[in-house]
């Protein structure tokens, strides 16, 4: 491969990431490998990031966690030349928004993939990057099995 | 007309408690929870979002209403923190009285909270948590992202923002208040060829961050009159639109509030969009100035490059744009209110070697804060006249 088409994993970033009470259920989730979003009863729709209430009815008693396969295709992708400090040196790297397959956009970076690969509407899936306190941070990579 | 034409017609409040590490956000989360119980009205009827906290929790983010209103799902066509520390409550009443009764707004959600504890007192937003965790730098990855999925859906010209950015160049090169590093000729190449920053956002497309102040006076007409201040301007619309579609899980991200607030501000002014005279978008990124040409209904989705192509957007042309040279040209700072000084100093005739020719009106937007993976928190749109 060379140098132009190499987008970095980001693998190698030290994350340190701080979390809120509600959006417990998702980490506890990751630690299993397993994608669990919040879900709305009463209009039976998704959403990402964890909020405190149901974006579509303002109210917490409509929520509830549910686990989703991960699996969805590229929304967008900008590829990050200069980045955040704790990603200096990796660059670059893509940043991408994907619509999972249960509809709901979610924002993770690419990984096992190259500049000229990465197109918007290619399948993707979650793979798992391992974080220090036993958590894992999801990450998407080309769905090959399906392309 | 006065505060007794507004009314309270339901409170809330959670238990007070000591050093929980209940997050800030579910609190709120439960305050509307029950005032939607309490009153029977559904979410989308809240227009307006007003909030006030003392301890950093809120008060330390400077877009904390807009994060609260992307949070709760709450979209709203007002949407302000009200900072008088312990008066901020009482002072929220009255000044959201003042909205409803300019008809700004009409169902207002008042919302008070902290979580001043020791480890509860962090500045609170999504960013931290869900983005930042990617690396996803602010907003120039968000216009990444923004910019990537124009083209995907209808092309994106990039020759046509580099003429956005030797348009607004030109008209830095005039204003002796840009930033002088800013006050040098570019050509459509220089900005095709600068260095990408989030691709595809060039260094070019970025507002730079520099120092600066402005400031306005403002008096009734009447009394301006008294005092024999001529010159001045009139605000005759506005509108504004927080967190667009933002109580549903998918969005098209071409689509912003100001197609909303545009007509809204449009109406309120008794203009029509052809009959406006010179245009000063906010322009934190070039490809914000082509989204708002077709939010705004200057032309159609997906035809903001033809637009710009057909149209002389100097200061002499026949649709004048940043004439002071944009947040882009001239440096962005003094909460980018230099496109609405501009737009003032036009029309108070004081444009000097950049003066547009039609001064019967101005119309003036802002763009506020990043939100997870739309486009922008709150989009505003503002028509100003000339005093008769």
């Amino acid at each position: 491969m060379n140098d132009a088409n190499k987008l970095n994993d980001t693998a190698g970033v030290k994350r340190v990431i701080r979390r809120y009470g509600f959006s417990k259920p998702y980490w506890d989730g990751t630690r299993e490998k397993k994608l669990v979003i919040q879900y709305c009863r009463a209009t039976g729709k998704y959403q990402h990031y964890p909020r405190p209430v149901s974006i579509y009815t303002g109210r917490r008693r409509d929520l509830e966690w549910r686990e989703v396969s991960g699996k969805g295709e590229l929304y967008s992708f900008c590829i990050a030349y200069r980045g955040l400090p704790a990603f200096r040196g990796q660059e670059p790297y893509a940043v991408v928004s994907v619509t999972l397959d249960v509809g709901v956009n979610m924002i993770a970076n690419m990984m096992h993939c190259t500049r000229d690969e990465i197109h918007i509407g290619m399948r993707v899936r979650p793979c798992w990057l391992p974080l220090e306190d036993g958590t894992n941070l999801v990450m998407f990579e080309p769905d090959r099995d399906t392309i | 007309m006065s505060l007794r034409d507004a009314a309270i017609v339901a409170y809330a409040e959670t238990k007070v408690m000591e050093k929980t590490d209940r997050d800030i956000f579910e609190l709120d989360g439960d305050i509307l929870e029950s005032l939607l119980d309490k009153t029977g009205i559904e979410k989308s009827e809240i227009d307006a979002l007003v909030v006030s906290g003392l301890t950093r929790t809120g008060a330390g983010n400077v877009f904390w209403a807009q994060t609260t209103a992307d949070e709760l799902g709450l979209e709203v066509d007002y949407c302000d923190q009200v900072h008088i520390g312990g008066c901020s409550a009482t002072g929220a009443v009255a000044r959201t009285a003042a909205a409803i009764d300019a008809g700004l707004c009409s169902t207002a959600f008042l919302l008070f909270s902290d979580t001043p504890s020791e480890d509860n007192r962090r500045d609170r937003g999504f960013s931290q948590e869900w983005i930042g965790t990617y690396g996803l730098m602010g907003p120039p990855g968000a216009f990444g992202l923004l910019s990537r999925r124009y083209e995907h859906q209808y092309g994106l010209d990039y020759e046509m923002l580099g003429k956005l950015a030797v348009t607004q160049r030109n008209h830095a090169l005039l204003n002796d208040n840009a930033c002088e590093k800013l006050r040098k000729p570019i050509t459509v190449a220089d900005y095709l060829n600068s260095r990408m920053i989030a691709e595809p956002i060039r260094l070019l497309d970025c507002v730079m961050p520099c120092d600066g102040a402005t400031g306005l006076i403002m008096m009734s007409r009447r009394r301006a009159k008294q005092k024999g201040l001529a010159n001045c301007v009139i605000p005759t619309g506005y509108a504004e639109r927080t967190n667009y579609r933002g109580g549903e899980g998918m969005v098209d991200v071409t689509w912003s509030g100001h197609k909303a607030a545009g007509q809204r501000a449009l109406d309120i002014a008794g203009l029509n969009l052809k009959d406006v005279a010179s245009f000063h978008p906010y322009d934190d990124f070039l490809i914000a100035i082509m989204l708002q040409f077709e939010n705004l209904g200057f032309c159609k989705h997906g035809e903001g490059a033809a637009f710009i192509r057909d149209h002389d957007l100097s200061f002499r042309g026949d649709l004048p744009l940043n004439t002071g040279g944009g947040l882009i040209s001239s440096g962005a700072a003094a909460c980018s209110s230099h496109n609405l000084i501009e737009a003032v100093r036009q029309l108070m005739g004081e444009g000097g070697a950049r003066q547009v020719r039609n001064t019967r009106n101005a119309l003036v937007t802002g763009i506020g804060w990043i939100n997870y993976g739309r486009n922008w928190g709150s989009s505003s749109v503002m028509v100003l006249v000339p005093n008769e």
